[in-house]
């Protein structure tokens, strides 16, 4: 698959994985594992227990959309994120760990925001 | 008449006043435990005993060791069997019950301690999670008028500036609806904790805890917690779980992810 780029490694993912605090098993994650996704925000979801990213990859016109899951907007807010960090249409590359069924969803790591260079998140 | 109850009016106050004083540091002076506090580290609940060390709660093969009976480190045992086939599911995942005590010591995002004289109550922020210690010098009430709950019954006294208060009537894990850790680890009916909660610098809160249990534990287990401040303005927040839960748990005890759509991502949701 073209849109996605996996950079595995064990040793990377340690030093990128970003702990989520989350409310549920973290089972379904492959933590030895990390994919980078180019596409476009279609949505994201600020919201308790977690934030979710929706991000569609366009694959030479066939359409993936990604569903990511963050921490809590709680404990991104004391963290600099906010409701808008991440707007519709806004190009980037998202970083996560992926399902380990290879369902097209994941636990975000870091993000790049392509028009501005920033990131946010672990980014390395 | 007058002098009578003139009389009830001042012993009145009296046993008022002693009763207060009785419910208050030495100083005289309730503590300043004001402001935003976060756990120092991870989930785990005892990280003197976890294994591996830095291992994280929840990830397959990761425990800590308690001094446990022979019944419970089985069912331990069982547990950690669960989370290495993905189908342990925190309690908490169905967004309504309290994470109980002592785990409410354990959790992520962050706390608030509210000191008054008659209750310090433990806010913390990821809950529904309460605690109440009843300083006002009432007893914890007799057995046969106390059930399990998740979170149990808290009777406090201060010794100097430390919170001192033994938690009874905690609810017993039927089917791990109520955990200490991601681990898996959990008690019985017969637990009793008693925390040793105070200001260990001006940026730290410490609690020590110490858990017996007859039925689980072959010997009292120690567990010291510590909260940072948080930078003076941090704000605590509602946390509304079941705003947009999209992991529930399937039948067989999977966690499952729910896309964009309303149904599960999941290939297999069994």
């Amino acid at each position: 698959m073209t849109f996605t780029r996996v950079l595995a490694a064990a040793a990377l993912c340690a030093a990128v994985t970003v702990p989520l605090a989350a409310h549920h098993s973290a089972a379904m994650f492959d933590d030895e594992k990390v994919v980078e996704l180019n596409g476009t925000i279609k949505e994201m979801q600020w919201t308790n227990p977690h934030i979710w990213i929706q991000v569609v990859v366009d694959n030479q016109g066939q359409k993936t959309e990604w569903s990511v899951e963050g921490g809590s907007p709680n404990t991104l807010s004391r963290n600099g994120w906010r409701s808008n960090t991440f707007k519709f249409g806004d190009p980037v590359t998202v970083r996560v760990n992926p399902m380990k069924d290879g369902t097209a969803a994941g636990q975000f790591i870091g993000a790049k925001f392509k028009e501005t260079g920033k990131t946010i998140g672990r980014w390395e | 008449m007058r002098t009578a109850l003139l009389a009830a009016a001042a012993c009145a106050i009296a046993i008022g006043v002693a009763a207060g004083q009785a419910n208050k540091p030495a100083s005289g002076e309730l503590p300043d435990w004001s402001g935003v506090w976060q756990m120092v580290g991870p989930t785990v609940f005892d990280r003197a005993s976890v294994q591996p060390q830095n291992g994280r709660a929840g990830d397959p093969g990761v425990r800590e060791f308690p001094p446990l009976t022979d019944e419970y480190e089985a069912i331990y045992r069982k547990n950690i069997e669960r989370i290495k086939a993905g189908t342990f599911p925190d309690p908490i995942s169905v967004c309504g019950v309290p994470h109980g005590f002592p785990r409410i010591m354990n959790v992520p995002d962050v706390y608030e301690f509210a000191v008054t004289a008659a209750a310090t109550y433990v806010l913390a922020e990821n809950g529904p999670g309460i605690a109440r210690i009843y300083t006002d010098g009432r007893k914890h009430p007799p057995a046969e008028e106390l059930w399990g709950t998740y979170t149990g019954a808290s009777i406090g006294h201060w010794e100097g500036d430390t919170l001192v208060f033994e938690t009874r009537g905690l609810k017993e894990s039927r089917d791990n609806d109520v955990i200490i850790d991601r681990t898996g680890l959990v008690l019985s009916d017969a637990a009793r904790v008693t925390t040793r909660l105070r200001k260990a610098s001006d940026t730290m809160l410490e609690a020590v805890m110490v858990i017996e249990d007859a039925k689980a534990l072959k010997a009292p287990w120690k567990v010291t917690k510590q909260y940072r401040k948080m930078p003076a303005g941090t704000w605590a927040w509602d946390y509304g779980c079941a705003e947009n839960n999209r992991n529930p748990i399937s039948g067989s005890g999977k966690t499952l992810t729910i896309g964009p759509n309303g149904k599960p991502l999941d290939k297999n949701t069994e």
